[in-house]
């Protein structure tokens, strides 16, 4: 099911989160992101930005309140609702989550298996993202034996092979030298262009003052500041 | 191709995937089931031969009701009749003075013994053969006490005694056999399925990721459905051989103990269809064992 067109991808409504009884990780968070919008998460340690993407891929399930994302309300997804939502939704981590035991293409490919995509097809489609991330050439390597940008770029071509209609990066260049940060982070917003909503949670202010977007600042899981995109700095963006 | 054979065929590809990375613990979880498979097997064997001999030894049981000497032919064979007609009595054989005569005679090698004698003493009998189910005690003595109501039955008579004791000991290897493999079976179910719960342990990062990509439930689950149904397999299989090969290497010896004892022993293998049986437990095993390790998992993302 897609959302209707105009509709916005994420809406969050009052939404509280809650581990332990009386401390919250989110706390009466209300937003919206627009179709193709790029949007920084930003704040200190702890100030509930990885919450707030768990909410929205549905590893998380909100105490208070209400989050459609897709046009599905998060707090009510059965248990077969939860993967038909993740398959519209990529996510990217700081720690890449990749399977060592398998090479490039069959890390990428896990996101087409599991909708059953046809062998040929897939390996066409795995072939031209990684060629997009300038990896074709390592796609019978195993991941231990790539450097940490190119780790992050399989898992990048991971999560957009499926077309997903939301880019999910929680820190997604936590892990890398600032040369390879550019180029990661380069290739996420050139997502954002194809009309991919992006959400990047970073406490990397260079990368939020380079790109100009909207930024989301968290602080003590409410949202301290809503920042709008800046005119005329999108020089970075698909560079 | 169709969509639904594309991710059977993804399933069985992570299944020999999954076998092959977490070799040791899957050889472990083969090796397990075939012990206990060979144990059960062995137990089956046993008590299907004993109950095939048992079957054996039973077709000989005959009741033998003696007629009175006085009897004409014609009452001989209305007895015959009517005794036949009793529950449990398979067939009755109707063995007059003469055919008596002729049996002692190839009994004892010659009718010498009986020379001085005026005449034939051995009374005509019938023979009665007795059904399976016919064959215990509680039988034999309800049908002796019918047939001595009958007017012309001198004496009944029967002997192989020992054949209930034989059958009490079946009825208790038997059962012994059953709780035995439900016990067998039960402790195996569970360590195959804490050898597939540590497989599904090593593999959590995977498992995580498959979904984190949108994989259904039944996707992460159906590998490890089949691999436990794989392993099964292949320790029935390996039960299957290990019972054949012990049954050839002590066929010989058992059977020349048996007709020492029994004069006589056709000891039996399993028939195909029952090797079949045997193999399916494994797999069964194997999938319940599966079954019983994915309960209560679940996914950290």
């Amino acid at each position: 099911m897609t959302s209707a067109p105009g509709e916005s991808p994420v809406r969050m409504y009052h939404v509280s989160k809650s581990y332990m009884a009386g401390q919250f990780a989110l706390q009466d968070v209300s937003l919206e992101i627009r179709r193709g919008e790029f949007v920084f998460l930003t704040g200190s340690s702890g100030a509930g930005k990885t919450t707030l993407l768990e909410l929205i891929f549905a590893a998380e399930r909100p105490s208070e309140g209400q989050i459609v994302v897709l046009g599905r309300n998060v707090a009510r997804l059965g248990a077969g609702g939860v993967p038909a939502l993740r398959r519209r939704v990529g996510v990217v981590f700081q720690d890449f989550k990749l399977l060592d035991e398998r090479t490039v293409e069959e890390n990428v490919r896990l996101a087409l298996d599991v909708v059953g995509t046809p062998r040929r097809e897939a390996r066409t489609r795995v072939f031209q993202l990684l060629k997009s991330v300038g990896l074709q050439h390592r796609r019978f390597h195993h991941p231990r034996s790539l450097s940490g940008g190119e780790q992050q770029r399989v898992a990048l071509a991971r999560a957009l092979v499926n077309e997903p209609e939301i880019l999910l990066a929680d820190e997604p260049t936590g892990n890398l030298d600032p040369e390879l940060t550019l180029g990661i982070m380069d290739l996420i917003a050139s997502a954002s262009t194809r009309g991919t909503t992006v959400i990047v949670a970073t406490h990397d202010h260079s990368l939020i003052e380079r790109y100009g977007k909207r930024v989301l600042r968290l602080e003590g899981g409410r949202i301290a500041e809503d920042i709008p995109a800046t005119a005329g700095v999108e020089r970075g963006v698909g560079a | 191709m169709n969509r639904g054979l594309i991710l059977i065929g993804i399933a069985f590809a992570n299944a020999a995937r999954g076998i092959r990375q977490a070799s040791t613990t899957s050889l472990l979880a083969v090796l397990t089931i075939a012990v206990v498979l060979v144990l059960i097997g062995s137990a089956w064997l046993l008590v299907g031969n004993m109950a095939s001999l048992l079957a054996e030894f039973g077709g000989e049981l005959k009741l033998t009701a003696y007629l009175e000497g006085g009897l004409s032919e014609a009452r001989q064979r209305e007895l015959a009749e009517r005794a036949g007609e009793e529950p449990g009595v398979l067939e009755v054989e109707l063995v007059t003075r003469e055919e008596a005569l002729v049996r002692f005679e190839r009994i004892a090698g010659s009718a010498e013994l009986l020379e001085g004698l005026a005449e034939n003493p051995l009374p005509p009998s019938l023979e009665l053969t007795l059904a399976p189910a016919a064959r215990t005690k509680s039988s034999i003595e309800a049908l002796e006490a019918t047939l001595a109501t009958l007017p012309g039955i001198d004496e009944l008579a029967h002997g192989q005694d020992w054949i209930e004791g034989y059958g009490r000991a079946i009825a208790l290897v038997r059962g012994l056999a059953l709780g035995l493999g439900c016990v067998l079976g039960l402790a195996a179910l569970l360590i195959v399925a804490n050898t597939i719960r540590l497989a599904v342990y090593a593999r959590r990062d995977e498992l995580d990721i498959l979904a984190l990509v949108g994989a259904s439930r039944t996707f992460v689950r159906v590998p490890f459905l089949l691999e436990g149904t794989i392993q099964g397999l292949l320790g029935g299989l390996l039960a299957l051989a290990l019972l054949f090969g012990t049954y050839e290497l002590l066929l010989p010896q058992l059977q020349y103990g048996l007709e020492l004892v029994l004069g006589r022993a056709e000891l039996g293998f399993f028939t195909k269809a029952q090797a079949c049986l045997l193999v399916g437990a494994g797999a069964l095993l194997g999938l319940l064992g599966s079954i019983t390790a994915m309960v209560g998992w679940r996914s950290t993302s």
